[in-house]
């Protein structure tokens, strides 16, 4: 379940980032998140919706995108997106697999969409 | 209102793990982070490496449990400082609980620092400790079919210990499944057969943990 520890980062930095923007209720967050992160899209949901109890992010629509991975080979170094399907690495240029991962383990949390509470803005 | 952002959501982590890299190094220490499914024997190869090492190389343990301090009491017997984190039901070791242990440390005086993860294949795998090396350990009981399964783990290890090997002649093993495995993810990590029981393969592996320190101290 690193589903949650994720989940109460991305909260928390959403949460941070309409504070900064004086809105009091976030509706929807996006995060894209690297196909090596093996995150469930069922458990991130659940574990965000979790999570954001309590919090101005009670009750938002979370969107997942998932990032490719895309490796570079350390002794030829030919960039490729390596099989997952096949679980493979290795590299289709000289067949080694000492891969260096360019992409597919971030988190990005890209766009938060919050909204002021009427009663905050006439205040 | 929509605020586009591009925010690392483990930026905290990671900048703790950076942070503890850095301070690591300072050490003429190597640490490393031990991850494995549980029972695949990550304490009793400790039992067995810290006096392999000898005194000249002074060790020390994190161990990440869950609730118990099971594992820190065995490693207690071998008089090595051990330090007990428990991560409730965190499934997984952060790098603000390293910061924390080794903030109480005297790294100074340590060869060896060893920090076993919580049992488990793939939460540890997403989260950087600042640690030098990755040992990934599979166990001959957790079955030949592992490596694929958890492929993560397996690909950024930077040495597959291969555990209990004492019970392949008992068990339906297929080792070159293993191997075969891992030459589709992992060509870089040595693969080390080893019993911690019986002794086999330890003299490879506190080979291999000797020359890694030495890379590291001498790139400092």
């Amino acid at each position: 379940m690193h589903e949650a520890s994720i989940a109460m980062a991305a909260i928390e930095q959403a949460v941070e980032a309409a504070r900064q923007h004086g809105a009091t209720r976030i509706t929807r967050v996006a995060l894209r998140i690297g196909a090596l992160r093996q995150v469930v899209p069922e458990a991130m949901k659940l574990a965000f919706e979790a999570c954001a109890i309590g919090t101005p992010a009670e009750g938002v629509v979370l969107d997942l995108q998932e990032e490719p991975v895309v490796a570079r080979c350390r002794p030829c170094g030919r960039q490729f997106e390596p099989d997952l399907q096949a679980i493979s690495f290795a590299c289709p240029q000289c067949g080694q697999a000492d891969a260096e991962l360019l992409a597919g383990n971030e988190i990005v949390l890209t766009s938060v969409e919050c909204e002021q509470d009427e009663e905050t803005a006439h205040s | 209102m929509k605020i586009q952002m591009a925010d690392n959501v483990l930026k905290a982590n990671d900048a703790i793990a950076a942070t503890n890299r850095k301070l690591l190094q300072q050490a003429d220490l190597l640490a490393l982070n031990l991850m494995s499914a549980p029972g695949s024997g990550k304490t009793s190869l400790l039992e067995k490496t810290i006096p392999l090492l000898g005194p000249q190389y002074p060790s020390a343990v994190l161990v990440g449990d869950l609730q118990t301090t099971r594992d820190a009491e065995r490693l207690d017997r071998l008089a090595v400082e051990t330090i007990q984190i428990n991560t409730g039901t965190g499934c997984h070791l952060s790098a603000i609980q390293v910061a924390q242990a080794i903030g109480e440390m005297d790294l100074g005086r340590l060869a060896f620092l060893f920090i076993e993860n919580v049992g488990n294949m793939v939460c540890p795998a997403a989260f950087d400790l600042g640690e030098h090396r990755k040992v990934v350990l599979l166990s001959v009981p957790e079955g030949d079919d592992k490596v694929a399964k958890y492929y993560t783990l397996f690909q950024q290890a930077d040495v597959v210990l291969m555990t209990k090997v004492d019970l392949l002649s008992v068990l339906d093993f297929n080792l070159s499944r293993v191997r075969d495995d891992l030459a589709k993810l992992n060509t870089r990590a040595p693969f080390i057969m080893l019993s911690a029981r019986t002794g086999e393969g330890m003299g490879e592996w506190i080979d291999w943990l000797h020359q890694q320190r030495s890379a590291v101290i001498s790139r400092r």
